[in-house]
Formats: structure tokens, C-alpha cells, sequence
């Protein structure tokens, strides 16, 4: 598997520990260009670990991950590879000290050395992409939880990545600000993006996921599509469980 | 919140700014220095004998009390910067160096650790140069003709005692930044120092600011001491007018006077720029 061309996201059998808590166990998952994946499960099944690993924001015990072709293992990789995978976090994680431009141009000109105007012609399209392009020059204190979020998205798009990685990019936000991200986050995935989102909005889930990956226990336990994405048609009795929980 | 909501807010917010008179506004210690200031300089004009004399035979002291805290303050900053980092490393070997620099010197009081540079110092250089005659000749001799020039033993002295403590405020500061700060910066591809450079450092110089304002007061203050390593400071002059005149409190008035005006316009100053960069998360 490891030499198909397709597969931008390679995951070989890995697994990772916290102490005496296995947060990733044996696990395997390939994404493919273009391929829109998402993971759900119940809390502290290593979702958010999975995710961490791609970018190596978490190193990994054993096991291999390859992105873009690239292997997640020297130093110097490490840097290619975060370079191509955007991530957007549950709580935003903007810098607070700086203004949504200014939050967008920083990693474009002090990695991407792009010049200041550049950066800035980028990132105000990029704020028109989101739908703020009126909060160019707010503080993050200044906007709201779904401004924020959006400018988070921004703020990793304008690196130009080929893989964006949400770590329930929603589940901080209230309800009617939920729905201003998610549109942002279907669009991508209508222009082509190779996404791998953590989510239970099962709304966003039917309407932009290929493929579902059900974690329990640092692993994958079941794979299914959002067309067979039912109690019934799960194998697995704690992904019933789950499921019964999160669906209407 | 509703638009109304905000609004009402945002009326408020306004209505108390307007309101407040410039009584409110102003920062009322700056009247204990003026006060301060005012009997210090009516001392001099209208008492020059002699406050006058002693403030004249003071003024090269005063000079070289604000030039030690200044060029020694820069260095700590320096040195703080380079201990808080090396406190928060993964590798172990800096962050050992770092803490065992740290633990020691917080050990010692800086008046030991003045003496010991100054005097004991020189003997170890000397020892040294004498073993290593054999091995590298002209080192050898530089070691064994050191002579320390007090500025600087004073300068290094200050340094090394503050930068200890300045690093363990550096490492408070870039630690009270959120995790996720780092990792945001990281994902985008920035190296550790350019995330440390560009996201941690500009937010935690806002929270470091206040005990690093209050150190440059102690470190003023504390700069007195460098008068037993033949440093001519404030401190030093006063004594050597005193031992000339026997007028102790008069010259000592006027020393604590002299100091009380510097600290207290400091304090100001560090207080002001804390309300000036303080933001909202
Ligand atoms: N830095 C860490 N140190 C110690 N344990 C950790 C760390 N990060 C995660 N864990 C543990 O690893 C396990 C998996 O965590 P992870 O955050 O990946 O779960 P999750 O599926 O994202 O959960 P949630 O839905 O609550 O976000 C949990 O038991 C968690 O406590
Ligand atoms: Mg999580």
C-alpha cells in the first residue's frame, strides 16, 4: 500500500502511549488526494492524538506515517510536512497579540517569505473566502467564536496547504455560529481539499464525508459511509452505542 | 449577546470614559514623587550648605549608580533570556546547566557573590594561569597579571545575580502562555525560534513586564552594594563626604533623598507602561 501515489496520508500500524494511558493502539488508515475522512468517537478514544500525529505535533512510539510521500521521522521533514498540512484547532488558537491580518500574513512571510504585500493581498482574500472581509484589522478579543474559527482557517490556507486537519473546529462554539464554519469547511471540500476532520455536527459528516472512522480505545474499530450511516448497518456493538447518542 | 446588548455596552464604556475627570485619570503617586522631588531640589537651592555641596560631591556617583543599573539591567535581560530558555528545554544537559546556574546563585547573597568576584575571583585566575604556564604560555600570563577593573566586576557581579532571577521570571512568563499558542505556530511551519520570536515572547513580555520593571527598581537599589568593590557610586561618594565632614545625616538624607527620587519615578514609569500594554485574551 505504501506505494500508491493516491494515498497523500499513509498510516502504518502506529501507536502511541501517555504514561500507562495507549492513546493510539496498532493503527492503520490510508487518505486519498482529494478525500474528505472523518473520525468520530467517544471522548479520549485518541481522536485528537491521530490528528497530532499527522503534523507531529505528538511523535509516535512505533508505526509510520507517510505524507505526500514524505516520511514523518527526520527533523528536517518534519518541517516539509507541517508545511503542507494545515490544522485548525477546537479552540482556535489564535495569537491574540496580533490582528487577523497580521495572524494570517506572519507564517506566510516568516516561512513562506512572501513579502508584506503579498501576504496582505492573500490574507484579505482569504478573508473574503471566510466571509469577514470587514475584520482585517480586529483583534481576536474583539471578534466572535465563529469569526475567530474562521480566521483560524485562513490563517492555515494561506500557507497553501494540500491537507487540512480539523480538530472539532465546532465544538466550542454556539449553535448559531456553528453553521458559519461548517459552510466554510463544505466549500473546501467541494473545491477538492484532502481533509481529515474530528466531528460529531453529523450534518456536516453526511454532506462532506467519503469515508467514517469510528474510534474507541486508540482504535479504529469500524469503517463505514455516510450513505450506510446507520444504527443498523454498524457491526459493532459500542459504535451502536455511540451512534445512538450523536444521531437524531 | 444581542446587538442591543452590545450596544448598551459600548454606550457605557464611553459614558464612564467621558465622565471620569482628569483627577481620576491620572495616577496619583506621581504626586509623592513630585513631592519628593520638590524638597530634594529646596534642599539644595535654599540649604546649599550643605546639601548643595554634598549634592555637587555626589553627582559623579549618581552617574555611575545609573550607568552600572543600565548596562548591568541590559545584560540581565540578556542573560534571563538565554536562563529562561535553557530552564524550559527538552534537552537535558541545558536544562541542567540552567537550573543548577539558577538554584546556586539564588543561593547566595549578592553581596557575597560581589566580593567573591572582586576578591576571591582574581586568586582563582591566578591559580589557574600558574598551572597552565607549562601548556599555553601567553594565556598563562594574561591570567596570572589580571587586574579586575571594579566597573566591571560590579557590572558581572549585578548580572549574574539578577540574571538568575530574571530567568526564573522569563521561564514564568513564556510558561503562562497557552500550549496551544506553540503548537498553532508549529503547524504553520514556524521553527521553534521563530514561533518563540514571533507569538510566545510578544505575549509573555506583557506578563513578564511588571516583575521585570520591579527588578530594574531592586536592581537600583541594590546597586549600593557595588560601593565595597571600589565602585564610585552614590553610596561610596556619600560615605567618602561623610568621612570628610562628619555630617552623616545630612549626607545620608540626601542619598536616600537622591535614590527616592529615582525609584519613585521608575515605579511610575513601569506602572504606566503596564496599563499601556495590557490586552484583552
Ligand atoms: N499530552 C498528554 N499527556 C497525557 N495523556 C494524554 C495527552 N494527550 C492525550 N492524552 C490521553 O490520551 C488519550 C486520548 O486522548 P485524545 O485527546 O486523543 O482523545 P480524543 O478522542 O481527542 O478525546 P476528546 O473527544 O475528549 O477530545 C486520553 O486518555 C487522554 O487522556
Ligand atoms: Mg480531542
Amino acid at each position: 500500500m505504501s506505494d500508491n501515489v493516491d494515498n497523500i496520508i499513509e498510516i502504518e500500524r502506529v501507536s502511541k502511549r501517555f504514561g500507562r494511558v495507549v492513546a493510539l493502539d496498532d493503527v492503520s488508515l490510508t487518505v486519498k488526494r482529494g478525500e474528505v475522512v472523518v473520525i468520530i468517537g467517544p471522548s479520549g478514544s485518541g481522536k485528537s492524538t491521530l490528528l497530532r500525529c499527522i503534523n507531529h505535533l505528538e511523535s509516535v512510539d512505533s508505526g509510520r506515517i507517510v505524507v505526500d510521500g514524505i516520511p514523518l521521522t527526520e527533523a528536517k521533514n518534519i518541517d516539509k510536512v507541517r508545511a503542507e498540512v494545515g490544522m485548525v484547532f477546537q479552540s482556535f488558537n489564535l495569537f491574540p497579540h496580533l490582528t487577523a491580518l497580521e495572524n494570517i500574513t506572519l507564517a506566510q512571510r516568516v516561512v513562506r517569505k512572501r513579502s508584506q504585500k503579498e501576504a496582505e493581498e492573500i490574507a484579505h482574500q482569504l478573508l473574503a473566502k471566510v466571509g469577514i472581509p470587514e475584520k482585517a484589522n480586529a483583534y481576536p478579543g474583539q471578534l466572535s467564536g465563529g469569526q475567530q474559527q474562521r480566521v483560524a482557517i485562513a490563517r492555515a490556507l494561506a500557507m497553501q496547504p494540500k491537507i487540512m486537519l480539523f480538530d472539532e473546529p465546532t465544538s466550542a462554539l454556539d449553535p448559531e455560529m456553528i453553521k458559519e464554519v461548517l459552510d466554510v469547511m463544505l466549500d473546501l471540500a467541494r473545491e477538492g481539499m484532502t481533509m481529515v476532520v474530528v466531528s460529531h455536527e453529523m450534518g456536516f459528516v453526511k454532506a462532506a464525508a467519503k469515508r467514517i472512522f469510528f474510534m474507541c480505545d486508540g482504535r479504529i474499530i469500524e469503517e463505514t459511509t455516510p450513505d450506510s450511516l446507520s444504527l443498523a448497518a454498524c457491526k459493532e456493538e459500542r459504535t451502536r452505542q455511540f451512534l445512538s447518542k450523536i444521531l437524531i | 449577546m444581542t446587538p442591543d446588548e452590545i450596544r448598551i455596552k459600548r454606550i457605557t464604556i464611553t459614558a464612564t470614559e467621558e465622565v471620569k475627570p482628569l483627577w481620576e485619570r491620572i495616577d496619583r503617586w506621581w504626586l509623592l514623587f513630585f513631592a519628593v522631588l520638590l524638597i530634594t531640589s529646596l534642599l539644595i537651592l535654599y540649604r546649599p550648605d550643605p546639601y548643595g555641596r554634598i549634592f555637587v560631591f555626589l553627582q559623579d556617583g549618581i552617574r555611575v549608580t545609573m550607568s552600572i543599573t543600565v548596562v548591568s539591567f541590559l545584560l540581565i535581560l540578556l542573560v534571563g533570556l538565554i536562563g529562561g530558555l535553557g530552564r524550559i528545554a527538552k534537552n537535558p544537559l541545558i536544562k541542567g546547566i540552567a537550573s543548577i546556574y539558577v538554584e546556586i546563585i539564588r543561593g547566595i547573597p549578592l553581596l557575597v557573590q560581589l566580593l567573591f568576584i572582586y576578591y576571591a575571583s582574581p586568586i582563582l585566575l591566578r591559580d589557574f594561569g600558574t598551572k597552565l604556564i607549562g601548556l599555553w604560555p601567553s594565556m598563562a600570563n594574561r591570567l596570572i597579571n589580571i587586574k579586575l577593573n571594579p566597573f566591571g566586576a560590579a557590572v558581572a557581579g549585578l548580572t549574574i545575580c539578577y540574571g538568575a532571577y530574571m530567568s526564573e521570571i522569563f521561564r514564568a512568563g513564556i510558561e503562562s502562555i497557552p500550549k496551544g499558542q506553540m503548537e498553532a505556530a508549529r503547524s504553520l511551519g514556524m521553527s521553534y525560534f521563530q514561533a518563540m520570536r514571533y507569538v510566545i515572547l510578544p505575549q509573555a513580555v506583557r506578563v513578564i513586564l511588571p516583575p521585570v520593571g520591579n527588578e530594574f527598581v531592586a536592581l537600583l537599589k541594590d546597586s549600593s552594594l557595588v560601593s565595597v568593590v571600589a565602585v564610585a557610586d552614590m553610596t561610596r561618594r556619600g560615605r567618602e563626604f561623610m568621612a570628610s565632614t562628619f555630617l552623616a545625616l545630612e549626607t545620608w538624607m540626601m542619598v536616600a533623598l537622591l535614590y527616592l527620587v529615582m525609584t519613585l519615578f521608575l515605579s511610575r514609569i513601569v506602572a504606566y507602561l503596564e496599563r499601556k500594554t495590557s490586552f484583552v485574551r
